[in-house]
This record gives structure tokens, C-alpha cells and sequence, in this order.
């Protein structure tokens, strides 16, 4: 079964199991990602996956036909993780990376082809964003994440948190500091 | 030379919400060669922070979400009941039933002649049933506020939203009914008003056609402003906390009694 084809859902809303299995080998490891972008660690990104394809299935029928499922399944899963986020939100459990310490990356050249050496660079541009990330706070990291790559105002990230405006900047102004402190040797000057 | 921008501003400039103050701080920006290198390491950050990949999921996830997921939907379908509690509306749900229960047992046990029926020697305190009740009306109301803020700033070309949020609005409407009737007994006319009013919203929305259009989403997004809902909830979610600050406040000044020992 061709997963890209738009019949997928139309036969998947009708009730049929392979499309629906189809769905979700099409775009599981997409919101796997954003899970984690949000939640910070893959158990977590493993569970909201589950709960968001759970809740795909219970609302299938009124998916709008004309609409892009995965823009739908993304919407879902941003609200899977910010109820995972608000349900352990007393788990304000920064973590400590430690190869936040190491030298800045040597390759960071302008070459427009991807050498093995700037894909090696890549990676570890990755990898210390993510461990960067991974200094904030449960709260703090999904008001940065709403704020910062969902595009969301500081008021609208503010009520899906269920924070008063104030805290909310507070909580975006403290992830940027840290996220700031822990990437500027590496950034580009 | 103006004073500095502070780091703050400089984050509100970057996400464009300084709002009335963005005159100020561009015209700052652009005669201050300090603030606007402090600005260019920020956007330096920010550009390595969009650069860097997500996190991939394991390889073979997609077989793995399948095989967790299959057995999940079959329990489901058996049933009709989800297999995960951690969800707040379901611990909201749980937690409003806890304080509808507590507001029973506070209203029956603790009378106004302290012979409630405990242990000899125990020490309780008071618990006021309107005070349970405020809890969960606060909680409840602004978890409905937050949707309700979605939903109306949501983009009218993307109907599938209120595809999204059906499922909790149906959640919702459950909550909002044990509320309610809360509410009804202990005769808190202002709480059954609003919630009278969310309800129909929150029908609607958890009702909504399968083929919502964007005008289903633009006629809802105008009755929340034409029932001026937000601002109503807002002032009541605000009237809430003011009580439980107070209430909470007014118990921490009253001694905890002591049952008496027979």
C-alpha cells in the first residue's frame, strides 16, 4: 500500500487496519522527532507517539478530508506532549551534559559540498543543541520549543501551558540564557 | 547614550514582542554598537539552534510504534477505554471526581459542632467544601480557557483543528457537568452561568461535523467573541484563585483543632 496516497486515510477512516498501519509507518518516526523536541527524552517521545496515534484513531472520522494528516497528526502530537509536560510538570529534571566542555568544532567552513568532515560537524552542531537542550527544564524546554519552532506567540504559549504570561517569558527568557551560554562558543561570530 | 538594552529585551527583539517598545529598542540597537553585538550573538545562537537536526527516531521505529500500537487499538476497541491515565484531562477528570467526593465528605463531616467522627487524638483540618469546589472550578476553567484561545486564534484555513481538539472537548464537557451540578448545589449562581455557557460551546465544538469547514471554525471563533467568553472566563478564573488565595490565607490563620479524645 502506497502510504502517500490520499486514499490511505480516506481507507483508514473507513475503519481498514492496513491503512491505518500504513499512517502510522508513514509518519511515526516524523512525530517520534517532534515528541522528543518537545519532551527532551525518548521514553517520553515514545509514549506521546503512542498516545498521539491513539488519539489519530478515536478522531479519524472527523479528520477533514482536504486537510494534510500529517499537519493534523502534528497538531495532535504538540498537545499529547504539552499534556505529558503539564501532567509531570513536577519533574523539573535538567540534566548535566558533559561534552558541553569540549573545544569548539573545527569544521564549521563555508563549503557549499557536504565533506564527511562537515557532515561530522553537523553532527556535532546537533548533538551539542541537543545537549544544550537537554539543560532545561521540562517547562522551560516546551516554551522554548512552542515559542521557537512552533512559532507561537509568547501569550498563546503561555495558555497551552496553562502559565500567566509573565512566567511564560520568564521560562523563554531562562532556556534562551541557557541555550545561550552553552552554544555561543560555537556559534558563528 | 540611552542605558543598555538588557538581555530580555534583547530576546523579546528577537521573537519580535517587544511590542510598543520596538521603537525604542531598534532606535537603540542602531546607534549602540554594543547592544547590536550583543543582538548578533544572540541571533548567531539562535541560527545554530535551527540548524542542528532532530533527534531521529530508532531505526525500525515505525514497525516498533505499530507492533506497541496494534494491541493498544484492539484493548480499545474492546473496551472503549484508554489505556493511558497520565493525561491531564483524565487526571483532571479523576481529580474533580477526588474533590466533588472530599467536598461530600468535608460537607458531612465537618459541621459546625466539631463532633466529627475521627480517630481519638487525631488532628484534622478543616476543609471547606466551597473551598474544593473553587480548586476544581479554577482548574477546570482554565483548562477550558486554553482551548478556547486556540481555537480562536486558530487559522480559519485549517478547519482540521477542531478535529483536534474534539477529544478533549468531549472530556471537557464531562468535567464541566460534575462541576455544574456542584455548582447548582452549592448554589453559586455566577459558576452555573458561565459553565452554562461553556457547555453549549464545548457541545459544539466536541459535535462538530466531520467535514467541519473553516466557516464552521469561523462561526465558533465568533460566538467566543460574541458571548465575550474569553474575557468572561478570565474574570471568573481570576475570581477563583482570588477566593482560594483568600480562603487559603484565612486557614492558615485558624488553628488546626484537635478531635477531641473520649
Amino acid at each position: 500500500m502506497d502510504e502517500r496516497d490520499p486514499s490511505v486515510v480516506a481507507k483508514a477512516r473507513s475503519g481498514d487496519r492496513d491503512a491505518f498501519r500504513a499512517l502510522v509507518e508513514m509518519h511515526s518516526r516524523y512525530i517520534y522527532s517532534l515528541a522528543h523536541r518537545m519532551t527532551g527524552n525518548a521514553q517520553d517521545a515514545e509514549d506521546v507517539v503512542q498516545e498521539a496515534w491513539l488519539k489519530a484513531h478515536k478522531q479519524l472520522s472527523r479528520f477533514e478530508a482536504r486537510a494534510d494528516f500529517r499537519t493534523w497528526m502534528h497538531r495532535i502530537t504538540v498537545n499529547c506532549s504539552i499534556d505529558m509536560i503539564r501532567a509531570r510538570r513536577h519533574r523539573e529534571d535538567a540534566h548535566d551534559p558533559s561534552d558541553l566542555e569540549q573545544g569548539p568544532l573545527s569544521e564549521r567552513g563555508a563549503e557549499a559540498q557536504p565533506t564527511p568532515e562537515r557532515v561530522a560537524a553537523s553532527v556535532q552542531i546537533s548533538d551539542r543543541v541537543n545537549d544544550a537542550l537537554g539543560l532545561l527544564t521540562a517547562l522551560e524546554r516546551a516554551a522554548f520549543t512552542l515559542r521557537h519552532v512552533e512559532g507561537m506567540s509568547i501569550e498563546e504559549v503561555g495558555a497551552k501551558l496553562g502559565m500567566k504570561t509573565s512566567a511564560t517569558k520568564h521560562s523563554i527568557f531562562r532556556a534562551v540564557k541557557k541555550m545561550r551560554a552553552a552554544l555561543e562558543p560555537f556559534a558563528q561570530s | 547614550m540611552n542605558q543598555h538594552l538588557t538581555e530580555d529585551e534583547l530576546i523579546l527583539h528577537y521573537y519580535g514582542e517587544t511590542d510598543a517598545d520596538t521603537a525604542r529598542v531598534e532606535s537603540h540597537l542602531e546607534s549602540c554598537a554594543e547592544c547590536q553585538s550583543a543582538k548578533e550573538k544572540l541571533h548567531n545562537v539562535m541560527a545554530l539552534v535551527d540548524s542542528a537536526a532532530p533527534v531521529e527516531a530508532p531505526i525500525g521505529f515505525e514497525r516498533i510504534a505499530w507492533a506497541r500500537l496494534e494491541p493498544a487499538l484492539d484493548r480499545n476497541a474492546r473496551s472503549g477505554w484508554r489505556t493511558f491515565f497520565w493525561f491531564p484531562q483524565w487526571a483532571l477528570a479523576g481529580g474533580v471526581a477526588a474533590l466533588v467526593l472530599a467536598a461530600f465528605v468535608a460537607g458531612r463531616f465537618t459541621g459546625g459542632d466539631g463532633s466529627a467522627p475521627a480517630s481519638p487524638g487525631t488532628v484534622v483540618a478543616h476543609v471547606d467544601p466551597a473551598n474544593v469546589l473553587q480548586a476544581a472550578v479554577g482548574d477546570h476553567l482554565d483548562r477550558t480557557q486554553m482551548m478556547l484561545v486556540e481555537l480562536a486564534n486558530a487559522d480559519v484555513d485549517g478547519a482540521d483543528v477542531l478535529a483536534g481538539e474534539q477529544g478533549r472537548a468531549e472530556d471537557l464537557v464531562a468535567i464541566n457537568r460534575v462541576i455544574r451540578q456542584s455548582a447548582l448545589q452549592s448554589g453559586d449562581a455566577q459558576v452555573v452561568d458561565i459553565l452554562d455557557d461553556l457547555e453549549r460551546v464545548l457541545m459544539e465544538i466536541a459535535n462538530a461535523p466531520a467535514n467541519a469547514t473553516s466557516n464552521d471554525l469561523t462561526d465558533l471563533q465568533s460566538r467566543i467573541t460574541r458571548e465575550d467568553l474569553l474575557f468572561r472566563l478570565r474574570v471568573i478564573a481570576s475570581e477563583m484563585r482570588q477566593r482560594n488565595q483568600n480562603d487559603r490565607e484565612a486557614g492558615d490563620r485558624l488553628p488546626q483543632r484537635k478531635m477531641p479524645t473520649s
